[in-house]
């Protein structure tokens, strides 16, 4: 992989030259410690030490709203809405973008979900390596600290005023080499980001009592666990774990008909598995009543579901889901480990 | 990654040719597809309807696959805002329809042996798509041995279809309501009273299973006990559906999606199963 040498002063040109061709968002302090991605605009400061984006990049691929389709209500036909603009994610940390190389995976799979796909296309994902791992996260210890694919340009700061980055895809490099040459980096540069990617490793590994890859088969033994009955009792069904989760994109479809009466949209919308309505039915049934239903099936997707049909977990280990939750249930590391702890006790 | 400008949720239109009353609060509805093509589906299989304006919702197909004819039938319970909507169509007015989608019941597999239909409430009408082909196929089959279960007699649908069923000779059917009123001549009592009633040789028997979600616990349970191999008992479980596409979520049954892995299952890929029965 051909990587570059970038200096700090040569960065703002670039990205001048990149919020021409692309809405451009970097990670910026808000405020009281709080960190996320914004536009770009000529003099901003972007956040190199953020440790997590409060909200989850998701909503660049799914947004939160999304037209689906809009309809002639006098003709009964419709037509495809397809919005796809054209966005570079800057500073994106290797556990958003295993976040989002899930759901390339997933979206991909099956029925092509053509509405993402073309949101996808049409994003360059600049990565960035972390500097400081926030409170709650536990990526380093869930398997997702590394990432080969997914991005165009791997950033890692080297220094005050050097960053060595690398190259993930040819239309990343030539957007790299848009503003002139740059140097190719040393042997020693690359082994100083070698070194950098260690240090905040070391710092990432945290929390997990055992190796992530037994999870799934734990939970396989934990469906009449007493844990599930125990957490979700504090549950509000608010389902906010769910989107601030950058792995969670289930989605309801709504429609609105237009002013005139003469047309509409069809539009998702994200929804939430924690939700009483999310499997509530016509007639009053609902296939997940009670809170431990729905609070199980959560982690069920994302320790058990997701990692039986790709290999990897459903959950990242960002933490955002630690923080939004105001009854202090949401956090998976915390059932993981109460759950291995009452395996070992009973066996 | 190569995206195409190509929506799945974009409905083909469909045009409503005709309607009859089943009950008080369903109806069939048989449509046409607009660009007069075969709906092309396999018995189990299920559409996603839109009134535009309202919304849509999934509906299992209740005609057999048929190459003489392009139309095919829906039958609807009225019990919330789309269906509402479905029972104000009048025929000639136009829907919007995706797919078929979903598994079905694999036909072949249902050759020369018998068929023990049971179906619990509107579990009649994904059934009988299934057992309208086969009675086209007659000869291809053995037994037709159909069980209906309704809470009441008023609840009863495809009354005059299936007195004529009991007509033919070549079906054995039953019925049996919950709660019987003054004029019920029939059998009384939950479905599974059924079962001893017929006698079936359950080495060459298949069953087909449709009814709403508490009925399956009791009767897989005595249909395992009548020693029919669980390999060879299809059921179809409805739950929640919004994409029909195996992405929304809705619809999942632990790893499985209803939508696609679906609505029709063998009994042995979800016995083991939690969120299934
Ligand atoms: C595979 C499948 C086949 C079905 N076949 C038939 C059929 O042949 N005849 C029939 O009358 N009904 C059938 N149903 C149930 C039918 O889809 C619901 O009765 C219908 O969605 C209710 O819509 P509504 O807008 O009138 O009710 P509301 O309660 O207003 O529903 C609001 C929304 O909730 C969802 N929803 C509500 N109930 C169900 C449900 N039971 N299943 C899935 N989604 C639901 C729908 O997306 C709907 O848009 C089937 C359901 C499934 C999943
Ligand atoms: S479950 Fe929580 S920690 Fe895991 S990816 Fe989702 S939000 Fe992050
Ligand atoms: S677990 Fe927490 S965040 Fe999730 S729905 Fe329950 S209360 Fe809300
Ligand atoms: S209906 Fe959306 S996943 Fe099945």
């Amino acid at each position: 992989m051909s990587a570059y040498t970038v200096y700090a002063d040569q960065l703002p040109g670039l990205l001048a030259r990149w919020n021409g061709k692309y809405a451009v968002y970097a990670p910026k302090d808000i405020g009281e410690g709080i960190y996320d991605f914004r536009p770009w605009r000529q003099g901003d400061e972007i956040a190199w030490d953020y440790d997590l984006a409060y909200n989850s990049l998701k909503r660049f691929l799914i947004p939160p709203k999304e037209p689906l389709i809009s309809y002639d209500l006098s003709r009964c036909t419709a037509e495809p809405i397809f919005e796809a603009p054209a966005q570079l994610l800057f500073g994106v940390h290797p556990y958003d973008l295993r976040a989002i190389t899930q759901l390339d995976q997933l979206m991909e799979s099956g029925a092509p979900d053509n509405y993402y796909l073309r949101r996808r296309e049409q994003t360059m994902i600049m990565a960035l390596e972390p500097l400081r791992v926030a409170e709650g996260s536990f990526w380093g210890s869930v398997g997702a600290e590394r990432v080969d694919v997914g991005f165009d340009l791997y950033w890692t700061k080297l220094g005050p005023s050097s960053f060595l980055v690398e190259v993930g895809t040819q239309r990343g490099e030539e957007l790299l080499l848009d503003g002139g040459d740059l140097a190719q980096a040393t042997p020693g540069e690359r082994e100083a980001a070698r070194r950098a990617k260690g240090r905040i490793l070391s710092k990432a590994r945290k929390g997990m009592a055992f190796d992530w890859r037994e999870i799934p088969k734990l939970l396989g033994k934990a469906w009449d666990s007493p844990l599930w009955e125990q957490r979700s009792e504090l549950c509000l069904a608010c389902g906010s774990c769910n989107m601030v989760c950058p792995t969670c994109y289930c989605f309801d479809i709504r429609e609105e008909v237009d002013d005139s009466l003469q047309g509409g949209v069809r539009y998702r919308v994200w929804d939430s598995c924690m939700l009483h309505s999310f499997a509530a039915v016509a007639g009053n049934h609902n296939f997940r009543r009670k809170a431990l239903e729905r609070y199980r099936h959560r982690t069920y997707r994302k320790g058990k579901y997701i990692f039986d049909r790709l290999g990897e977990l459903g959950c990242v280990g960002c933490g955002r889901c630690v923080r939004a939750c105001t009854a202090g249930i949401a956090n998976p590391l915390r059932t993981f480990n109460d759950l291995w702890e009452a395996a070992r006790n009973e066996g | 990654m190569k995206a195409k400008l190509f929506s799945a949720y974009v409905p083909q239109p469909a045009t409503l040719v005709a309607t009859e009353r089943l009950s008080d609060f369903v109806t069939l509805f048989r449509f046409v597809r607009d660009d007069g093509r075969h709906l092309a589906h396999k018995p189990g299989q299920f559409i996603v309807l839109s009134a535009y304006g309202v919304g849509e919702a999934p509906f299992s197909i209740s005609s057999a696959p048929s190459r003489d004819t392009t139309e095919f039938e829906l039958a609807v319970r009225k019990i919330g805002t789309m269906t509402t909507a479905m029972h104000n169509l009048r025929v000639g007015d136009k829907v919007g329809i995706r797919g078929p989608y979903g598994s079905f019941f694999p036909v072949q597999d249902f050759v020369g042996k018998d068929t023990l239909f049971v179906a619990g409430g509107l579990g009649y009408i994904p059934l009988r798509s299934l057992l309208h082909y086969q009675l086209k196929h007659r000869q291809e089959f053995g037994r037709i041995i159909v069980l209906v279960g309704c809470r009441n007699p008023q609840e009863r649908i495809f009354i005059d279809q299936i007195e004529e069923l009991s007509r033919r000779g070549d079906v054995e059917i039953q019925e049996t309501v919950d709660c019987p009123d003054q004029d019920w001549k029939g059998n009384v009592g939950v479905i599974t009273t059924l079962l001893p009633k017929v006698a079936i040789d359950p080495d060459v028997t298949n069953v087909a299973m449709v009814g709403p979600p508490v009925m399956y616990r009791f009767v897989l349970a005595e249909c395992v006990k009548m020693g029919i191999d669980p390999g060879r008992i299809y059921v179809s479980l409805e739950r929640k559906m919004k994409c029909g596409l195996g992405k929304c979520g809705h619809c999942q049954i632990n790893h499985l999606n209803a939508c696609v892995d679906g609505p029709v299952f063998r009994y042995t890929d979800i016995a083991a199963l939690p969120e299934a029965i």
